[in-house]
């Protein structure tokens, strides 16, 4: 065996023991930067060529991505080229576009004579391996060039592998991403609804959000009742104002993109970098509006990002309504309570007992149609031993009437022992009301103080419906009307005058209420002050008591067993 | 409430919160107290030892988003140090490796900062 051949022959199996071990290095890795250096680096060190470089082809263009690129060059990694030929045209795997004719980019400056090699799979294209001349000047012989092309068939196939291998790594995170949401999503629809605290709620969505979604920038914009409250944010140079707010929450529903027209119209979105802006409803109601930037590494926010920003923005708002609705009916309950408490007090303010007055039959009556009322009647001995019979109708309904008459109870009652006229207390109570409450609350009021010794009854009407007085053997009744203005609505400029009458054996007085003349029936007719003096003729012969009974039994009658206001009734029969 | 501690110690000059436990919507807010406090007291070279954290949820992850941006602007930094592999993953899945300084050991962060600081 001559020598030269025997070299040939070892350099043969060299090679050969070489191509095995790089092809199994190559298509082991998963990693196609790893694939790329190695074949580029261990041809050039091979065929001793100074400058090499890899050109991987951008989908569906002849532009290539210079990736790996070794040897002095205007060009650095990651710039493109453009190469005019496809790479279909010719069968061999080694291009030499100089004997072929073809306009080859300049990957170095002043060496235009390279080789490129097909880096493709049996149906794929993906790029070339690009090798200048030797270092020596020389072509790379035809055997080494088989030799790349061997080397080049090997690592197709390896980059292929890896870039498969990444794809699916790629898939695979995605649908971890993806398992990992709906984990939190279940999390946290368990968290919110064990959380109570609406402002727990609030910030637990803020975190979760900012942590999921790998963002910095956040606001919750909560619509409580018609007032737009911030009630979650981060990353926000200032606190948007409330027309910053109202003009956030009437932008239309959802922007994954926020426009340059936006940031024009809304400044504070671009000075905290929002990005995207959703709209959250309750029962087709927009509740919330939530706001957040781009991601922290400055991707974009994608349509599954978004998704997920509405799915876990309406599981806070749900919540959080919940909370408002609990509140509602905790404040509820206890307002009841406290009405429940009111009306004990009030029930306390009227007489419980009435007194024992020799001569006089007597009885009263309050019922209130609310759980309190505005109606006011009293009936108490002086200390001169005679008596006070007093009636009042505050205006309005419900609490604000119900503490005006609690208030008018204790003037009267500090007022009873203080040795002074019916009407000058009148003139006193009529200017504390006055001082002490809104101008449109006033109270109609009547009192009369009874003298046993003459049997006189001196009272003062201060615009309360006139009580009725029918005498013994008539069939017209008198209205005690005389006195002044109505409580509350001025200052007692001129005095309340007191007017006296006498109350003889079978004469009936009738204080009432508007709750027992303004009642209406069903076709809007009012119950009225004839319909009560009819009542009270024909049934004059009824003891006090029977006869409040008669009048409440036929005012209910009169309006399908209801009653609609306060109604209060004080019968006096002299016998 | 669930099982969730926070020690707070000093390593060479640098505040490390040892973090411990389930760190989710309902301990999220004593990890944000933590940080807070800290930042309120100009400390801002702050490691967190994750050595014995055994689960972490999105909210969890939030806190560090939260202040993280605050922390830096003042010259300062959060690193994240001693995962178990469970918990890196977490981070990992969600991005934060690009963010955050997430060491292996506590001993590397402590160097990084006084390095910086030469």
């Amino acid at each position: 065996m001559s020598k030269v051949k025997q070299n040939k022959e070892t350099r043969s199996r060299f090679e050969l023991k070489m191509l095995l071990e790089t092809s199994r290095l190559l298509i082991e890795s998963r990693e196609t930067d790893f694939v790329l250096n190695n074949l580029l680096l261990i041809t050039m060190g091979k065929m001793l060529v100074p400058r090499g470089a890899i050109l991987i082809q951008v989908p569906g263009k002849n532009e290539y991505i210079i990736t790996k690129i070794k040897g002095r060059s205007r060009l650095s990694e990651g710039d493109r080229i453009e190469i005019p030929w496809s790479p279909n045209e010719f069968d061999r795997i080694a291009i030499d576009p100089q004997k072929l004719g073809l306009n080859s980019p300049e990957l170095f400056e002043g060496q235009n004579r390279g080789l490129y090699f097909n880096l493709k799979t049996s149906n794929h294209h993906l790029g070339y391996l690009y090798l200048s001349r030797k270092g020596n000047d020389e072509l790379l012989s035809d055997h080494e060039i088989e030799f790349i092309e061997s080397l080049s068939i090997i690592s197709s196939v390896a980059i292929a592998n890896s870039r498969m291998f990444s794809e699916m790594r790629e898939i695979n995170r995605k649908l971890d991403r993806k398992v990992y949401e709906l984990n939190t999503l279940f999390d946290l629809s368990k968290d919110f609804s064990l959380m109570v605290d609406r402002e727990k709620i609030a910030s637990t969505f803020k975190f979760a959000l900012l942590g999921q979604l790998l963002i910095r920038k956040f606001f919750l914009i909560y619509n409580m009742n018609g007032k737009l409250e911030l009630m979650a944010s981060s990353g926000l140079q200032k606190a948007p104002n409330k027309k910053q707010r109202k003009q956030i929450f009437d932008l239309p529903e959802d922007i994954l993109e926020l426009q340059p027209e936006h940031y024009e119209a809304l400044p504070f979105l671009k000075e905290n970098e929002i990005a995207a802006l959703t709209a959250l409803q309750l029962q087709g109601e927009k509740t919330a509006v939530v706001g957040v930037s781009k991601k922290a590494n400055k991707e974009d926010l994608t349509r599954p990002d978004f998704n997920f920003l509405q799915s876990l923005g309406n599981l806070a708002i749900l919540s959080i309504q919940k909370t408002l609705f609990l509140e509602e009916r905790i404040e509820k309950e206890k307002l009841e309570e406290e009405i429940n408490i009111a009306k004990n007090i009030q029930k306390g303010l009227f007489p419980e007992t009435l007194p024992n007055i020799p001569n006089l039959d007597l009885a009263a009556k309050n019922i209130p149609s609310q759980q309190v009322g505005g109606d006011y009647y009293d009936i108490v001995e002086t200390p001169d031993a005679n008596f006070i019979t007093a009636i009042g109708d505050v205006t309005g309904k419900g609490i604000p009437a119900a503490l005006l008459m609690a208030n008018l109870q204790s003037m009267l009652h500090v007022l009873l022992p203080v040795d002074i006229t019916l009407g000058e207390a009148t003139g006193r109570i009529n200017n504390l009301i006055y001082e002490n409450t809104p101008s449109d609350k006033f109270i109609t009021f009547f009192w009369a103080k009874y003298f046993h010794a003459e049997s006189r009854l001196k009272y003062i009407n201060a615009g309360h419906n006139p009580p009725l007085l029918l005498r013994k053997e008539k069939n017209e009744f008198e209205e005690l009307s005389e006195g002044g203005l109505i409580l509350g609505a001025m200052p007692t400029l001129t005095p309340y005058e007191e007017t006296a009458i006498t109350l003889n054996n079978g004469d009936i007085l009738v204080m009432y209420t508007d709750g027992v003349t303004e009642t209406f029936n069903r076709i809007g007719e009012e119950y009225g002050e004839e319909n009560l003096q009819k009542l009270i003729l024909e049934n004059r012969s009824q003891s006090a008591g029977e006869l409040i009974d008669t009048i409440v039994q036929d005012v209910k009658n009169f309006n399908a067993g209801k009653l609609a206001d306060d109604l209060t009734l004080i019968v006096i029969k002299a016998t | 409430m669930k099982n969730f501690h926070i020690n707070h110690r000093q390593a060479d000059q640098i505040d490390v919160l040892e973090i411990s436990g389930e760190l989710d919507a309902h301990t999220a807010s004593k990890l944000e107290d933590s940080l807070k406090s800290l930042i309120d007291k100009n400390k801002h070279n702050i490691i967190v030892n994750c050595n014995n954290l055994e689960y972490i949820a999105s909210a969890g992850l939030g806190v560090f988003m939260a202040y993280i941006e605050d922390v830096r602007g003042l010259g300062g930094d959060i690193k994240l140090t001693n995962m178990n592999e469970k918990v890196y993953n977490v981070f990992d899945l969600l991005g934060f490796p690009t963010l955050y300084d997430i060491l292996d050991d506590e001993k590397e962060a402590v160097k990084q900062f006084h390095n910086r600081d030469q």
